[in-house]
């Protein structure tokens, strides 16, 4: 059975065909990679399924419940965590704390806990705290958790919203562009955490990417869209040999 | 590990003294200032009279200061008769403050340092309860001794105390949750009102009120009741603010909030019920300074657990990236409301604090005045931090007092200190910055001295 | 209630209201454009009114009163706002410099305190300076009451609406057409990126402030002309209204400022005879100071239905901190 489900998903942004008849099955443990031009929709469809927009006719359903149109917390406490194409980090907060705060469906000591610190809040806090750490370590930035989080360098920020978005416990992992703006070295690395997260955690993953190399190399299926549809779908070998990509897509980007 | 942190400044007197005073515990300050309190009930008066002084200074000598000051600018602008004599308080009052205050606190910090030093090491072992139950314990006494010298200290303590409440309070909202919120006063009306109905209602023989409802034999066991009270129907004003407020995101908060105020202002004053503009008076005078001392540190404990709870982080999550905390499951409107409610209710607290503090309360003591006062004292102090709502608290509320003699000038010294420091530090003094109690009462290592 | 009586208490509140949508039009373009809570406005609006008294009383001075005079009444009031507008405006100057312009990348909220104290800077200096008396402004015009079909109107009444009105036209001329006026325009829909097209930001917020004030200043006046008596405080209870007024009116809205203010206006003068009349139908005894509860309960309502303001867009934004 599909983990994620997508039927039939359209969506208008005042009377503006944003995204047209989308349809996507993400089945576990399977990386999907969705590629398209600048301004495709790509992130559009992103929000769409994290419940940022609420999608104007279409169904989505994870692991067979339906999440259309609740709201974005309610469908991460689901299970879908991502990450975002501008770094969304809280500036004022730690490392630690960031990866905490992603736990927050899952504390159950109430305000009473909140407020008066019952041993159960701090039973839950420790243990929120020693998962944290281990996810840091996961993405290799353990030694970085008590930083502030403005003063790592961009390719550790980027670990912490991955690391952030794993402790809500992903069913699906969303990567938006998680390698935009790195140096080679960064995104060799950040392509490795990704691999290794996926073979140790056996999560499904759902990227969009911009770079073709890497979307061919990790992914097992790729979806082109361009103007909100999908005009290909594919195994990497597939969607590279397809001439309606290379004429709407690699015809016009360079390829690196 | 520590050690390091006076190094920077090396030089001149000031660093020789802080180099000096870098190993004291907060066990040994409080020693300290005990110390002092007791140097001056026994030879204050005394001392005062020695120095030529009318009486004993009430505000570490800072009042006699600028109440010599306040003379000589009234004999420059207004040209009233000077007497020269008093250019000697100036000194006078400093000489009673290094005698009385300073010496006594550093000469026992210091001698102490070490004794105390061993002390909190001890305790840092045990449950957290014991060790701060002896500083409390110290710094209760401390303040009583000092406020039972003059009946001045003690209104000024209680209503510095409630102050420092009402900020963090606001703090929660301004700083925590990065919304501005202009409803406090109103909050604290609520409270105010509501306590006082409990108390002035059920106890006492009031005009407005009627005849006592109860006997007078149930008195002051009834008065946490009574401030629980005040606070829930603050808790339940707010619920009409927080419900239009934190359905859209913007800056909506600041104007219905504000909307808010003007409209708690004007029911009060015209809910004849409830005394109307003249409000009620004849509260019974159940706030004692142990009461107030134990509320407002009940108020700043639970408030100090929220904020370090994964629940009250959700609050700077929403305030730094709201989209980001809601994919992060955080249910960002819950969040919000909680964090308002919670705000509503400690303010309502202080309100009804206020209320038997001062024994009357009226609407004009709730409007715009009292806002811009509360919000000096959060953004003076720091967002997002409770040592900043004390700074803030205690900077501003002492400084209107030292500054009372020079009359209408204070109200452009302070705006003018405020600008300063939003200039400089825009988030406040002491911003972002946790409460730890344990941290705080942890031994220090003395220079010098390697662990 | 009888049309007249509708109409008598309406040219009262259109009089009542622009006092309001001058004030407010400054509080909201710094809104608009800045992104600030300019919660010195309304001591902005008081230093207008004393400037203005001290403008009137030199001009009377130099021109001579009653018979005597030199020109008429009516050449002193104009001479009198404008000039007061001109000095108004060097004060919204002083304001953004000293108040704003340090905080430019400060959270907005600083901003608004330090407006919130050099308000309360403003008030105690004038008590200072003049002793915190009430003064009284000087009547430039003689009053003139005429009598159309049973509603009784003054001169000056007229004269308020048609002033405010005017100098509402002229800001919307220079907003819509003027170089200046698009690039404020252009600036309060996204001043990040703006500046970078070559529009000094330093330039446009020394200009919305300067407008502001200068129409702070007008209302200043003109409520001396028709309440001739000034006090330090008046700036207080004004201008926390015409703010409400101003947001309520929507971000980014000329229009909206000026309705919403004449609607506050419309609404705090209709509740003392509409609780007269529910008093009456239904043998009731309501207070008719109910003013200020009624009248922020309607903009609660308001608010609550629309959260943007009558006419303004929905955005994201919120205090930066």
């Amino acid at each position: 059975m599909a983990l994620l489900r997508v039927e039939h998903m359209t969506h208008y942004f005042g009377g503006l065909r944003a995204v047209s008849d989308y349809n996507l099955e993400i089945a576990p443990g399977q990386i999907i990679g969705l590629i398209g031009p600048n301004g495709a929709g790509k992130t559009t469809v992103f929000n769409l399924l994290t419940g940022i927009h609420r999608p104007s006719e279409g169904r989505i359903l994870l692991d067979g419940e339906e999440i259309t149109g609740l709201a974005p917390h309610h469908i991460a406490g689901r299970g879908l965590g991502r990450t975002f194409q501008n770094l969304c980090l809280w500036r004022h907060m730690s490392v630690l704390d960031h990866v905490r705060m992603a736990h927050y469906a899952k504390i159950s000591y109430g305000l009473m806990g909140a407020f008066f610190g019952t041993a159960k809040r701090y039973r839950q806090e420790a243990e929120i705290e020693r998962r944290s750490r281990e996810l840091l370590e996961l993405v290799g930035i353990g030694h970085l958790a008590d930083q502030g989080v403005l003063n790592l360098p961009y390719g550790a920020q980027r670990r912490v919203e991955l690391a952030r978005a794993l402790a809500v416990d992903p069913k699906v992992l969303f990567l938006d562009e998680p390698t935009v703006g790195m140096t080679p070295e960064e995104l060799v690395q950040m392509m490795n955490i990704i691999r290794q997260l996926h073979e140790q955690l056996g999560l499904a993953i759902f990227l969009i990417e911009h770079r073709l190399k890497m979307v061919m190399e990790l992914c097992h299926r790729i979806q082109t869209l361009v103007f909100g549809e999908v005009i290909a779908e594919g195994t990497p070998a597939e969607i590279q040999g397809n001439p309606q990509v290379i004429e709407a897509y690699l015809g016009k980007e360079t390829v690196e | 590990m520590t050690g390091t942190d006076q190094a920077t400044v090396t030089r001149g007197l000031p660093a020789a003294v802080g180099r000096l005073l870098a190993g004291v515990p907060l066990l040994g300050w409080l020693l300290g200032f005990l110390a002092a309190v007791l140097v001056e009930r026994t030879i204050g008066d005394t001392l005062a009279q020695t120095l030529g002084l009318p009486k004993m200074p009430v505000l570490f000598g800072i009042l006699t200061v600028s109440k010599v000051i306040a003379e000589i600018i009234n004999a420059v602008v207004k040209n009233t008769a000077f007497d020269p004599a008093l250019l000697v308080h100036i000194p006078a009052a400093l000489v009673y403050l290094s005698v009385v205050y300073l010496l006594p606190i550093a000469a026992v910090a210091r001698l102490g340092a070490r004794a105390a030093n061993r002390a909190a090491a001890i305790m840092d072992r045990w449950n957290l309860t014991i060790p701060a139950a002896v500083h409390i314990g110290l710094m209760y006494l401390t303040l009583h001794i000092w406020a039972a010298m003059s009946d001045y200290r003690l209104i000024t303590l209680k209503i510095t105390l409630i102050a420092v409440l009402l900020t963090l309070s606001l703090n929660i909202i301004n700083g925590y949750m990065g919304e501005f919120s202009c409803s406090h006063p109103g909050f604290m009306a609520v409270g105010a009102y509501m306590s006082s109905l409990f108390t002035v209602g059920l106890f006492v023989d009031d005009k407005v009120l009627g005849k006592a409802l109860m006997p007078w034999a149930l008195d002051f066991l009834t008065f946490p009741l009574a401030l629980i009270f005040g606070g829930i129907c603050a808790s339940v004003a707010a619920l009409l603010v927080a419900i239009p407020s934190f359905k859209t995101r913007g800056d909506y908060l600041a104007i219905i909030s504000l909307a808010f105020l003007f409209i708690i202002k004007s029911l009060f004053e015209n809910l004849q019920g409830l005394g109307g503009a003249r409000g009620i008076a004849g509260q019974p005078d159940w706030a004692a300074l142990p009461v107030i001392f134990v509320v407002v540190g009940l108020g700043i404990w639970s408030i100090n657990n929220f904020v370090t709870s994964t629940y009250g982080k959700a609050l700077n999550a929403v305030r730094d990236d709201e989209l980001a905390a809601e994919a992060m499951t955080v249910n960002t409107r819950q969040a919000k409301m909680t964090a308002f409610l919670v705000g509503a209710f400690w303010a309502g607290i202080a309100g009804g604090l206020l209320a038997h503090v001062v024994r009357y309360i009226n609407p004009a003591m709730f409007g715009i005045q009292k806002l811009a006062e509360v919000l000096a004292m959060v953004y003076f102090g720091g967002l997002n931090s409770v040592y900043g709502s004390i700074v803030g608290a205690v900077s501003i509320s002492l400084l209107g007092e030292a500054l009372r003699p020079l009359e209408i000038l204070k109200w452009i010294i302070i705006p003018l200190m405020l600008i300063l420091v939003m200039i400089y530090r825009p988030t406040g003094l002491v911003a972002f910055r946790d409460f730890d109690l344990r941290e705080a009462m942890k031994p220090k290592t003395e220079p010098g001295q390697r662990k | 209630m009888s049309l007249n009586f509708f109409m008598q208490n309406l040219i009262n509140a259109l009089q009542w209201g622009s006092f309001y949508a001058l004030i407010a039009l400054g509080y909201s373009m710094v809104y608009s454009i800045l992104m600030l809570f300019n919660f010195a406005h309304g001591d902005i609006f008081m230093v207008g009114a004393y400037i203005g008294l001290g403008v009137s009383l030199v001009l009377l001075k130099v021109v001579g009163t009653g018979a005597a005079a030199l020109v008429p009444g009516w050449v002193v009031l104009v001479a009198t706002i404008l000039i007061s507008m001109f000095l108004t405006a060097f004060v919204g100057i002083i304001v953004e410099r000293v108040g704003y312009r340090p905080l430019r990348d400060a959270p907005r909220a600083s901003a608004a305190i330090t407006g919130l104290m050099i308000g309360i800077i403003l008030e105690t200096s004038n008590i200072l300076f003049l002793g915190g008396q009430r003064l009284a402004f000087p009547q430039l015009i003689e009053s003139r009451t005429y009598n159309i079909g049973g509603i009784f109107i003054t001169n000056k009444k007229i004269m308020i609406v048609v002033v405010s009105i005017g100098l509402m036209l002229a800001l919307h001329q220079f907003v819509t057409r003027s170089r200046w006026g698009m690039a404020m325009r252009a600036m309060a829909y996204d001043f990040v990126v703006v500046p970078l097209v070559g529009v000094p930001l330093n330039t446009i917020a020394v200009m919305t402030f300067a407008i502001g004030s200068a129409l702070a200043a007008a209302a200043g006046i003109l409520f001396g002309l028709s309440y001739p008596v000034l006090d330090p405080y008046m700036g207080v209870s004004f201008g926390w209204k015409a703010f409400v007024a101003a947001i309520l009116g929507g971000r980014g809205s000329i229009m909206g400022a000026c309705i919403a203010g004449f609607m506050l206006g419309f609404i705090e003068i209709m509740t003392v005879p509409g609780i007269q009349i529910i008093n009456r139908l239904f043998a009731l005894n309501i207070g008719s100071n109910l003013r200020d509860l009624i009248a922020y309960s309607i903009v609660l309502a308001i608010l609550i239905f629309r959260p943007h303001g009558l006419f303004g867009e929905p955005y994201s934004a919120k205090l930066r901190l």
